[in-house]
């Protein structure tokens, strides 16, 4: 790992338009200044019907309150409550590993978590890994080897890449294959990931310059 | 090389120019997911909106019922196809087929927008809403499998549609036929095909079937609108619209605006590989926003976006050849889907006129295709398969090779045309040089049918094809470079859809003002006109043509101040820091200088010279709008006249025991005449190799006969190939430099993509045929073990 201080994640998520968090009442759209005003809201106006919770998480390293309705999933409680782009939606049922977060230090599905059993846990998404330069080779690596077209699958993929950089800092072409294997990408990028993770792996564990070979560019895939 | 009316067509030395490794300008943004999609964007206060999606292959919503639905909370609007506002709609976008009201009651396939849109506080209240309508239908009967349904006595399910289906430059395809039931009938015939067939020393025929399969776009479509007054923008509401990526003037047409008045700032688009089709959840939310006062967001589902089609096909081959391989006559009878309402023809109709049988020396050849309406899907363009029926001729080079016990190589090599005509006995070079590079990296050396076992026990087969590097934009660019504090500007709306378009217009611009990539800075700004595409990497080599001639009308400007500026040198102000040192240009003329190094130098001491950013103290820009000479395909001939090709070569093992096909490996070796962004060219090979695998491999769209729903409208039951699937590819590239673009370079478009060279592969280890997707249970049958 490098000298540098990791940076923080706080400025990425307070960019947020202020207004996703007010209390709006899913139902009706009434707005309201405090969670205490929306539940009464609820208790007067649709009795009976679960109110919104709140789930706490430590996100990115933050720690957030997350205003959420009980049956949403954790994709959907950071893009719509915390603004966060990055969890892609691509299939909606756990089959392409677009919404990959790390949650409690395991790579998971955001589209099939439920952002209400996350209390408590920390939570890691694209956000947080793109602005902790510790892990600037690893984004770097992708750019450099072109490891996306459209790059809708690309934050997934790369989350899961970090995922086993975790676990395994020095991972064989065959490691890092295995390990992408739940993710999908539709414009067929596969052949470009190992070799920007095995270029990453190198940088960050301090073996080195990337192999340059005869026409100036690097290692070839 | 073709490019003679421009700068520097023939220049020999490339600094930037097929650089590795030089990343795209938003990469980072990608990566990082800070890259917004239409469906990422989320604004305080949004309402939401869902279309009611057909449950029948075939309907007519008679009556709906909304009293229950909007008296949900939660429910603001509940619109129908009545409402005069949606009647008034008409799509701008890319439409094709009989014009057809935006919204209807006509639910032509399952799953289609239909008759009613909900628009609530959350997409949850809308679905709940639509499940509330009391709908009447009226189900009607429906054709999803072509064979039955261009029977006699087949349910007619369009009968007020009699237009016959065309594309391409008209009267090229006979359609001058009756439609009968759901069938137009089309042919395209040449020369004499009895006396061709009479000639011929052998005839064969085969059965040939290309099932469908999805586009599958990464990013389900969608749109976020809303409305603002902005004094910046003039008077009268501005309309923001994200998610309709490239279609911001469809967009400002569609709801009458000026295109200044439509604000769209997100770039990103998502893979889009010919699907150019819009959605209509990505036209309706302006007017959603006008009528609530809201941000209004409508996004599909990956279910949802299961309704773009490649087109299924049957066909039926005939070809007559001789002992030595020289095909006599060529007889292509098919059957296609036509699909549902606004389906493009041009993978079916524009299949005949643009198809492989204009390569071959032969002129006999019939094309007789019948047209099916079917409740199978909508077509647009083409998508991720090659767009022509070039696996036809591939085939049957295949079966020439076995009945003659040939390489399919030299088969190919008696029939193809010379570069000039169909009368041209002399090689193509380019061809040449694919096949020579292809039999090295393949360590070619083929066999007949069923006879190769590999050590482990498993058969082997490979397989061959070649094909042109068809290229086709005729757009006119409107390119603009502007040298600004000393540093050169490349502005341009994007977008970006998957293809370093504007990376490879930088790396020319650099190219041409002797600077390094990273020193041209790429200005993204939706509002500016200069758009890199026109086609992926075919629109990329013609638009950095264009680029190219803009580049070398802002040297001439630098030089000249430079010069100016070494003559006048400006007197030092009062405040600020001290202008900057001119050149030794004094007295010199344009053409005695040079841009060099990042540096304004005297040609004939070019250690004498001013850094770029300090050589004028004036803004400058130059602007240059056209394209390059067209290329021979897109002039007309069509294959009749041949420049840059290529060939692709694939590699089996098949397991007898399990029905199992491992492709060992994909080769591909492409003449695109220049390679530009190397990087770029190998992702474009990779994508179509995987493109191919999919769908001879897995991909089909399975139905369910009786109702005609189809049944894996998803992505655990419709399979990709996922990182440990997908097959090795090898490619090398040829620079012939013969073609119309920048530097002699062109695109390859998806030519490489293929629907059969795995199932010839297969066939070739196992001597017998099987239907794509060749699952192992096929491959089992086909073996006469299942
Ligand atoms: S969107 Fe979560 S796995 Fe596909
Ligand atoms: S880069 Fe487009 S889906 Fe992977």
């Amino acid at each position: 790992m490098d000298n540098h201080e990791p940076a923080r994640t706080s400025e990425m998520i307070r960019a947020v338009p202020a207004a996703l968090d007010e209390y709006r009442c899913p139902l009706c759209g009434a707005c309201f200044a405090t969670r205490a005003e929306l539940a009464r809201h609820y208790e007067g106006e649709h009795p009976g019907v679960v109110a919104p919770v709140v789930v706490a998480l430590m996100l990115n390293g933050e720690s957030r309150q997350v205003l959420i309705e009980p049956h949403w999933t954790l994709q959907r409680a950071l893009q719509f409550r915390l603004g966060l782009s990055g969890t892609k939606h691509m299939c909606d049922r756990g089959a392409c590993g677009s919404c990959t977060v790390i949650l409690g230090g395991r790579p998971v599905l955001a589209c099939t978590t439920l952002a209400i059993e996350c209390e408590g846990m920390e939570v890691q998404t694209i956000e947080g890994v793109a602005a902790d330069l510790r892990w600037k080779p690893l984004v770097d690596a992708y750019c450099r080897w072109d490891a996306m077209q459209c790059g809708y699958c690309t934050p997934g993929f790369l989350m899961a890449a970090k995922a086993l950089l975790d676990r395994n800092p020095h991972p064989t072409e065959e490691e890092c294959r295995a390990a992408l294997a739940g993710n999908i990408c539709i414009c067929g990028t596969y052949p470009r990931h190992a070799t920007a993770i095995l270029e990453a792996a190198m940088l960050m564990g301090g073996e080195g310059a990337i192999p340059v070979s005869e026409d100036g560019g690097g290692a070839d895939a | 090389m073709p490019d003679y009316d421009g700068v520097n067509g023939l220049r020999e030395e490339f600094r930037v120019v097929g650089s590795r490794n030089l990343p795209g300008r938003l990469s980072q943004a990608l990566a990082t997911g800070v890259a917004k999609f239409g469906l990422d964007y989320v604004m305080p206060g949004m309402l939401h909106a869902k279309f009611l999606r057909s449950p029948y292959a075939n309907a007519r919503v008679v009556s709906v019922d909304a009293t229950a639905a909007r008296a949900l909370p939660g429910v603001v609007e509940i619109i129908t196809w009545e409402d005069e506002e949606i009647r008034a709609l008409g799509s701008r976008g890319e439409r094709f087929g009989t014009s057809k009201p935006w919204l209807d009651n006509i639910a032509d396939r399952e799953g289609v927008e239909v008759a009613v849109i909900a628009v609530a506080e959350s997409e949850d209240i809308c679905e709940e809403a639509l499940r509330a309508l009391v709908v009447k239908w009226e189900v009607l009967p429906h054709v999803t499998d072509l064979i039955k349904g261009s029977r006699e006595g087949a349910p007619v399910i369009r009968p007020e549609e009699s237009t016959p289906p065309s594309f391409g430059r008209p009267g090229t395809v006979n359609n001058d036929f009756p439609k009968k039931g759901n069938v137009y009938h089309v042919e395209l015939i040449s020369g004499d095909i009895v006396e061709g067939f009479t000639a011929a020393d052998h005839i064969v025929e085969y059965d040939m079937y290309t099932p469908a399969f999805a586009a599958h776009l990464p990013n389900p479509s969608g749109s976020i609108a809303w409305w603002s007054k902005d004094p910046y923008q003039g008077d009268g509401p501005n309309l923001h619209i994200e998610g309709a990526v490239r279609e911001k003037h469809a967009i400002s047409v569609m709801y009458g605006l000026p295109d200044e008045k439509t604000i769209q700032e997100g770039l990103f688009m998502g893979g889009k590989y010919c699907d150019w089709g819009l959605r209509k959840s990505q036209e309706i939310t302006p007017l959603l926003a006008k009528r609530t006062g809201r941000p209004v967001r409508c996004v599909n589902t990956r279910e949802e976006m299961y309704d773009f089609l490649m087109n299924e096909r049957y066909l039926h081959l005939k070809v007559g050849f001789m002992n030595d391989g020289l095909i006599t006559a060529v007889e292509d009878i098919s059957v296609a889907d036509h699909g549902s309402r606004g389906s493009s023809s041009f993978g079916n109709v524009g299949d005949l006129t643009q198809g492989p049988f204009n390569t071959m020396k032969c002129k006999n050849v019939a094309q007789r295709m019948d047209v099916v309406d079917s409740n199978r899907g909508i077509m647009y363009v083409s998508g991720q398969h090659c767009p022509f029926n070039w696996d036809s001729l591939t085939l049957g080079i295949h079966l020439i090779a076995e009945k003659l016990d040939m390489d399919p190589i030299d088969v190919a090599k008696v029939n193809l045309h010379g570069p000039a005509s169909q009368d041209d006995p002399n090689p193509v070079p380019s061809f040449e040089r694919c096949i020579e590079a292809g039999k090295k990296l393949m360590d070619w050396d083929w066999h007949k049918a069923g006879v190769k076992v590999l050590p482990d026990g498993r058969m082997h087969g490979m397989s061959f094809r070649y094909q042109m590097c068809p290229r086709h934009s005729g757009v006119v660019y409107k390119c603009k470079l502007e040298y600004r504090d000393g540093v050169v500007h490349m502005p341009t709306q994007g977008p970006l859809f998957g293809a370093y378009v504007v990376e490879a217009n930088a790396m020319v611009v650099a190219e041409e003002l002797g600077l390094r990539y990273e020193e041209v800075s790429i200005d993204y700004d939706y509002r500016e006109p200069f758009r890199a595409f026109g086609g992926g990497s075919d629109g990329t080599t013609a638009s950095a043509w264009a680029m190219k001639e803009c580049a070398n009308l802002l040297k001439r400007q630098i030089l000249e101040a430079a010069i100016d500026y070494a003559e006048n040198p400006p007197q030092p102000a009062m405040f600020g820091p001290p202008p900057a040192e001119p050149g030794p240009f004094k007295g010199l003329k344009p053409e005695d200088l040079d841009l060099v190094g990042s540096k304004v130098v005297i040609k004939a001491e070019p250690d004498k010279g001013v850094p770029l950013s300090q050589a004028s103290g004036k803004n400058l820009f130059a602007t240059y709008t056209g394209r390059p000479p067209l290329s021979v395909w897109s002039t007309g001939p069509m294959g009749k006249v041949l420049d840059v090709m290529n060939a692709a070569f694939c590699e089996v093992a098949v397991d007898t025991d399990t029905g199992e096909v491992e492709i060992l490996r994909f080769g591909a070796v492409a003449d695109p005449g220049l390679v530009l962004r190397p990087i770029s060219l190998e992702s474009q090979i990779d994508q179509v190799m995987y493109f191919s695998q999919g769908c001879q491999l897995l991909e089909d769209f399975i139905y369910d006969e009786r109702t005609g729903v189809r049944l894996n409208n998803n992505m655990l039951d419709y399979k990709k190939p996922g990182m440990l699937d997908a097959a090795p590819v090898e490619r090398e590239f040829i620079e012939t430099r013969g073609s119309n673009a920048v530097y002699g370079a062109s695109g390859i478009s998806h030519s490489l993509a293929n629907t059969h060279l795995v199932i010839i592969a297969i066939q070739n280890a196992i001597g017998a045929w099987v239907d794509p997707p060749a699952t192992p249970d096929k491959v089992l049958r086909a073996l006469g073990k299942a």
